[in-house]
């Protein structure tokens, strides 16, 4: 199907192309408590072709289309055609495609790549399951996806690189029906096989669903210093990856540049240190993703992002990123972190990061006030809001440390003067 | 784009027959869709085909020994059908197979398979494609110059996107074929104050094409308006206060704060506070709301993704709970009817309780009347995101602005960002007074918790209600 691609693409005679090729299978369960609600099976390959126009002055145009594996050959020069014709009309300063690179990086001979995914899912359903065994709380449901992609990108300029990777995702809900009816919602994504992983966040799920149905509505409108943990920090962290890309920078939204702090830290404080980490051995332009430092002692190191919008800046284009590594190793245990006063949130309903107001916010499900007599008390509801802008001189990090999928770095972080709305 | 289902349909009604041979259900939806979007920016002009989710396949549903199972593809010919009828056999028996002990089966009654036969093609006035990208795109470009013009003002972005798709839903006793267009479009301006970028925006949303670019140009004086005004905003003082909500942020507690807890898949999960209310009162006699196509907006179409006609459900009526929304599945599990709101991302994904267009209706109080009986409050503006709890009915809203008004008038005072908290039993119970005029907007997706993006439309009249704000 490529090569027909290819020959149809050199019918419009593009100033450059790109293709890229995704097939994908998954194994899906549904539970609702601890029966199966539906079974689930997706077998689709879809190719993504992508044309380059030039136009007057140096100027360049693109635009993508997505193909159905099995289209006619009338039909693919007719819609690479029309592709073509609107590359015209969305004409932008031009630039140089991404190098070249030719690579299959095989993928690791693990379990998750050679298992029938049934069987990946009939694991990860028995890890699910097996420390729901909390007295009070119990797993209301959850969806279990098990799924496998195998992705080529070909380009004009002699690009050809392929890889595979495997998926483990999905999400469930804690439930406790005592003394309040409650549940606390939870996500997972693993990129090896690893139940002993989701065993211990249903464990831990289940844990503050039941702290949350004894939580009081008691927290008072004012101040907290506020303590974060898990993929929470990710989230807020996410300032700094948004603010120095590309994308933001070119448009003038973001007027960082590298060698500039862009966080700096009062005494007692920690400057920040945040690498990018390359999730996929590819982006989705064929651009070699590596690890790359960002942030060093809050200095800006690396502005990343697409191949366009990083020519435009005369910076080498790295591909998006979709996870990040702060290297702080922490200066307090959780423990000494945690001094009293202060309010940990743990879950919220939904926890946001405005990487263009800089504010951070969401209501919370569970946090526990810890009180200056040491008294510790599960609270819900409430909300917090806050400009990071304004706080991040005043971060400190536990020495413990967190990895998910999507953020890597100390497991919790204190800020302090927390605006929270609460009864 | 849209024949081919015509070709493949006979094979699709094989596939069907094959099916029921093995199973006592078979039913398949085949999706074909032509998305394309337009957007103007400093960043520059882009042109996108194709939108959140790829949507040209097909999704087989049956049901067997051990319950519900389902298969998406993307490739078929009647040639194929062994082989389709081979995969789905091994994929659901082996996923069955595999389940430890302890996890059962949900029992579920097979879905109604009343016969139905509809075919049915949208129209809408000016098909974006006839416009065309060069004429769009000049829209776009000159209500962004129109917009630069005005000082202080950083960006302004303008977006325009379509999708024109067409679904076929074949089981044994239905034959359902639609065809349905929709267009949207947003202005966002941008302005700076030190290292905080504000924002405002403003969404359109039709049922039909390129006639709704009539609309954008009107909507920019306001954008820019409120984001200059966004410069000189204040944090808010949290508290409870009287509110009036503009229709925009009304829709957005109709949909986020409500409706999400009357979709009743939430109800066979045990998840869903309002089970429990039914014919009870949730609301101010004020509020009536529904869900359905009675309105021709985004989420209007004839038929759901498991081959349910859609219809107009009323959810409260006059402040009494009266019914919940519901997929076919759910239904079977409740023992009651399906709604028409059994709706996936695409055929790539489950098909789950979801809204469709969702408002209030409207009442009889005029603005200036709300306004004159607030001594102490603010109008809600421009509403961002907001975030369902079921299970709790506790309110996350965000909305950009809210408006000090004091003795009846507007102060001038902006506050900036906002959040809406509390419990919605409350904040729906407060409302006071409702405007005679409704809007709805369907600029966004609705997400199921943090997944699953369909296009939904939500709206209402001008309202009054007491909310805690933060």
């Amino acid at each position: 199907m490529i090569n027909r691609i290819i020959d149809a693409i050199k019918t419009v005679s593009p100033a450059a192309w790109r293709i890229e090729k995704r097939e994908e299978e998954t194994a899906e369960l549904f539970f609702v408590k601890k029966q199966l609600d539906t079974r689930r099976s997706k077998d689709v390959t879809f190719y993504t072709v992508t044309l380059f126009r030039r136009g007057e002055e140096e100027k360049m145009g693109f635009t993508s289309i997505v193909l159905p594996p099995e289209i006619a050959w009338d039909e693919l020069k007719t819609r690479l055609a029309e592709a073509y014709y609107a590359a015209s009309f969305a004409m932008n300063p031009g630039y140089a495609m991404p190098d070249p690179v030719r690579d299959n990086v095989e993928a690791a001979q693990t379990p998750l790549m050679q298992d029938p995914l049934n069987k990946t899912a009939s694991r990860m359903t028995a890890a699910l399951f097996e420390k729901d065994t909390h007295p009070q709380a119990f797993l209301n449901s959850a969806e279990l996806f098990v799924e496998r992609k195998k992705t080529r990108i070909v380009s004009s300029e002699g690009t050809d690189v392929s890889w595979s990777s495997a998926r483990i995702k999905g999400e469930f809900v804690a439930q406790c029906r005592e003394p309040e009816d409650v549940e606390i919602y939870q996500d997972f994504s693993y990129d090896s096989l690893r139940p002993e992983a989701l065993s211990s966040l249903v464990e831990e799920t289940l844990r503050f669903a039941a702290d949350r149905a004894r939580a009081q509505k008691i927290l008072k409108t004012g101040s907290y210093d506020l303590i974060l943990t898990g993929d929470n920090i990710g989230e807020i962290l996410d300032l700094y990856t948004a603010r120095s890309s590309a994308r933001m920078i070119y448009p003038g939204y973001s007027r960082w540049k590298t060698g500039e702090a862009v966080q700096s830290a009062l005494e007692g404080f920690e400057p920040l240190n945040i690498s990018l980490t390359a999730s996929e051995p590819f982006s989705s332009e064929g651009i070699r993703m590596t690890d790359r430092p960002l942030l060093e002692n809050g200095v800006l190191k690396t502005i990343h992002g697409s191949n366009a919008f990083c020519r435009y800046l005369g910076t080498e284009p790295t591909g998006e990123y979709r996870s990040l590594c702060c290297g702080n190793e922490g200066t307090r245990s959780f423990e000494e972190l945690k001094q009293a006063p202060c309010l940990w949130a743990v879950t919220f309903s939904d926890f946001q990061m405005d990487p263009m107001s800089g504010y951070l916010g969401g209501e919370m499900r569970l946090a526990y006030l810890i009180e200056a007599d040491g008294t510790i008390t599960p609270v819900t509801g409430g909300s917090v809001s806050a400009s990071l802008l304004e706080k991040q001189n005043q971060l400190l990090f536990s020495k413990e440390r967190y990895e998910s999928e999507s953020y890597k770095g100390p497991y919790a972080v204190r800020i302090p003067g927390v605006s929270v709305a609460g009864e | 784009m849209f024949e081919q289902l015509d070709a493949l349909k006979p094979a699709l009604k094989k596939l069907v027959e094959a099916l029921r041979k093995e199973y006592a259900y078979a039913s398949v939806l085949a999706s074909v869709s032509d998305e394309r979007s337009w957007s103007i920016s400093r960043a520059g002009s882009a042109i996108r085909t194709g939108g959140l989710a790829r949507d040209g396949g097909f999704v087989v549903r049956v049901f067997d020994q051990t319950g519900c199972g389902e298969y998406s593809f993307n490739r078929f010919s009647e040639g194929m059908i062994p082989e389709i009828c081979r995969k789905i056999h091994e994929d659901l028996t082996a996923a069955a197979e595999g389940l430890r002990a302890g996890i059962t089966p949900m029992p579920t009654r097979m879905p109604s398979d009343e016969p139905a036969c509809l075919k049915k093609e949208a129209v809408c006035r000016i098909h974006p494609r006839e416009l065309g990208d060069e004429a769009i795109l000049a829209k776009l470009t000159k209500i962004r110059s129109k917009g630069l013009e005005t000082e202080g003002i950083l960006d302004v972005a303008c977006h325009v996107s379509y999708k024109d798709y067409r679904k076929i839903f074949i089981s044994e006793n239905r034959d359902l074929d639609q065809r349905v267009i929709w267009t949207t479009a947003a202005v966002m301006a941008m302005a700076r104050r030190e290292q905080e970028i504000k924002d405002s925006y403003k969404g359109f949303s039709c049922l039909g094409g390129a006639e709704l670019l009539d609309q954008v140009e009107s909507g920019l004086p306001g954008v820019l308006q409120r984001t200059l005004e966004l410069l000189n905003s204040e944090p808010m003082i949290p508290g409870e206060y009287d509110c009036i909500c503009d229709p925009e942020t009304t829709g957005m507690i109709v949909h986020e704060a409500f409706g999400h807890g009357v979709e009743m898949d939430m109800f066979v999960k045990d998840r869903a506070l309002a089970r429990s209310c039914m014919n009870g009162v949730v609301a101010s006699p004020l509020v009536t709301m529904h869900d359905g196509s009675a309105v021709d907006e985004v989420a209007t179409f004839l038929f759901d993704d498991e081959g349910t006609l859609s219809g107009d459900t009323v959810i409260i009526d006059k402040g009494i709970l009266k019914r919940g929304m519901c997929d076919a599945l759910s239904a079977a599990r409740l023992g009651t009817e399906p709604t028409g709101n059994g709706r996936r991302e695409s055929f790539e994904r489950k098909a789950y309780t979801r809204m469709t267009n969702t408002y209030f209706e409207g009442g009889s109080d005029s603005l200036e009347d709300m306004m004159a009986s607030i001594s102490y409050g603010f109008l809600l503006e421009n509403p961002s995101s907001g975030m369902e709890d079921p299970k709790n009915w506790g309110i996350q809203c965000m909305v950009n602005i809210a408006r000090e008004i004091r003795d009846g008038k507007l102060t001038g005072r902006i506050f900036s960002p906002i959040v809406l908290t509390g419990y919605v039993p409350d904040l729906l119970k407060s409302v006071s007074m409702m405007g005679p005029d409704i809007r709805l907007g369907g600029g966004g997706f609705c997400g199921k918790g943090h997944k699953e993006w369909v296009k939904v439309s939500d709206g209402g009249p001008y309202m009054k209600a007491r909310i805690r704000l933060g």
